[in-house]
């Protein structure tokens, strides 16, 4: 029997999502996809819910699709799964509603990422790990591609270079090694992320909200975007966010030399 | 042109900007702008400027977009886009146009759309102690002047998140150990130093910078299969230039290539 995969609480606006199948290093069971799309969708109608925070339990952060179980999706009639369908259905919505998700993610990272889990990890908008953490595109090893944007995240992360390399040779690279490439915004000892995470969701559940939308966005569209279309996506947010309720408080409190107090709108 | 808030000299083919208003740390006001606008108007329409070297008067480079300026309208009213529109969006594109290589002395803070000044041009060059801040999200905004095209181009797509929504200022050691700019040098050396390269540059193969400029410009939305197009048809170009000419012979006589820019 399944228990309950995804642990989910809010607390001073940040929603805090615990992927929960420790025993098997919480890897993607079609439940665990489900559950995690059904609270993203959660986060994006509740208006008090204004940063997520996404961890594991246990030694690991999320080993990729469940193998064993239910991960792979379901069989053809030649007896080979249909890989496709089950990216179709499942995974690929997740990662789109991670990216577009109107709300800042952030990854603590407190173990193994490895195959779709390292890619998970990487929709996030701002990823942090312990250093015993590792990531791992394992997808290789068993004749696949990466997935769940890993072909799209790693160039943009990494550069072509690198990301030809981790692909390839499924490498499986530490945190601090991670930190170095650009994978990983911070790094902290292990018993120190999940304080430090928490902090930093808090933080940004207190933020301007509206901005971390805005900036998500456009940083969405940076990668197909010329220089003239996001100069023009540019002029299009700040004209927005130059009318909300946070922008009249962040240049009162910069000009008044004192914290802002933002809203969220 | 006569300017009161920036500085123009000209030197040789070199032109030089200067942000001038070191008590504001060189902030953008509407008044700056529209000069800066109209400075690379200049520019861009002058041949014998062959490079363009810009840096700030004082000890900042450009604390970006002066929200204490008394032009500046009250923000409940404020179109913030329409200032993009009218001002610095045509100033990007400019620097990013101009087929001539744009550097950047980065002598002190550069923040907000002043760190966008910087990202924008060619080679970017710090003194040690200058910084980088996308300031934008401490008042509510998002990060313009193009950073948020140039910043996941330059160090990717997750440290460029977490600089535009965490907006923590950053050294000029670690900019350059991000590739944010090229290179860090002492303070005292800062001017001397960009000088030379911008002066490099200017007696350079004018026309192989611009096409190398507008290659690169096109690098990022292009596939491999359309960008060796680019370079073929660049090379066809300046295969034919006075300069491509110059430069054989002088490396075949090896001696020094003196290019004219044509």
């Amino acid at each position: 029997m399944e228990e309950t995969p995804v642990l989910a609480a809010v607390q001073s606006g940040v929603l805090t999502l615990t992927l929960n199948r420790p025993q098997r290093l919480n890897a993607m069971s079609q439940p665990l996809i489900a559950a995690l799309r059904e609270q993203i969708a959660r986060a994006a109608g509740d208006s008090a819910i204004r940063a997520v925070l996404l961890t594991g339990t246990g030694r690991g952060f999320c080993a990729g699709a469940d193998l064993a179980g239910s991960g792979t999706g379901a069989v053809d009639a030649d007896g080979k799964p249909d890989l496709g369908a089950v990216m179709e259905s499942a995974y690929n919505p997740l990662i789109r509603s991670i990216r577009e998700l109107p709300k800042p993610v952030i990854a603590a990272v407190n173990g193994v990422a490895a195959g779709g889990g390292a890619n998970l990890a990487l929709a996030a908008d701002i990823v942090l790990a312990a250093r015993s953490a590792r990531f791992d595109q394992a997808f290789v090893r068993i004749s696949l591609l990466p997935d769940l944007g890993g072909t799209w995240f790693l160039p943009h992360i990494v550069g072509d270079a690198r990301a030809r390399a981790l692909a390839m040779l499924g490498t499986s690279v530490p945190a601090e090694e991670a930190l170095r490439m650009g994978m990983v915004w911070q790094v902290f000892d292990d018993a120190d992320l999940m304080p430090e995470a928490a902090k930093l969701a808090q933080k940004m559940a207190a933020g301007p909200t509206l901005s971390y939308a805005a900036i998500k966005q456009a940083m969405n569209r940076a990668g197909t975007n010329s220089l003239d279309q996001q100069l023009d996506l540019e002029r299009d947010s700040q004209r927005a966010l130059g009318k909300s309720a946070d922008f009249k408080e962040g240049v009162e409190a910069f000009l008044a030399k004192r914290a802002a107090n933002f809203t969220g709108h | 042109m006569t300017y009161e808030k920036i500085l123009l000299t000209r030197d040789n083919g070199l032109a030089t900007i200067t942000l001038n208003a070191p008590d504001r740390l060189n902030a953008v006001s509407r008044k700056m702008i529209a000069e800066i606008k109209l400075c690379w108007e200049e520019l861009a329409a002058d041949d014998s400027v062959r490079a363009v070297l810009l840096t700030g008067a004082g000890r900042g480079f450009c604390a970006g977009a002066d929200l204490a300026d008394p032009d500046r309208e009250a923000s409940a009213t404020a179109d913030s886009g329409a200032a993009l529109d009218k001002f610095f969006n045509p100033v990007i594109r400019a620097m990013r146009s101009i087929p001539k290589p744009v550097v950047s002395a980065v002598n002190g803070v550069a923040a907000g759309v002043g760190m966008s000044f910087a990202l924008a041009s060619d080679i970017a060059i710090a003194g040690k102690s200058a910084s980088f801040l996308q300031a934008f999200a401490r008042i509510g905004l998002l990060p313009d002047g193009g950073s948020t095209w140039f910043l996941p181009r330059l160090v990717g797509d997750q440290r460029a998140r977490a600089l535009a929504m965490l907006a923590p200022q950053i050294s000029a050691e670690q900019a350059k150990q991000w590739g944010l700019i090229w290179d860090v040098v002492e303070d005292a050396a800062l001017m001397q130093t960009a000088t030379d390269i911008a002066r490099k540059l200017a007696e350079g193969p004018t026309l192989a910078l611009a096409r190398i400029k507008d290659a690169l410009n096109r690098s990022t939305g292009n596939d491999l299969s359309a960008q060796l197009d680019v370079e073929r048809d660049a090379q066809r170009l300046l295969g034919k230039s006075d300069d491509f000419k110059e430069g054989v012979a002088a490396f075949l006589a090896k001696r020094k290539a003196e290019f004219k820019g044509k």
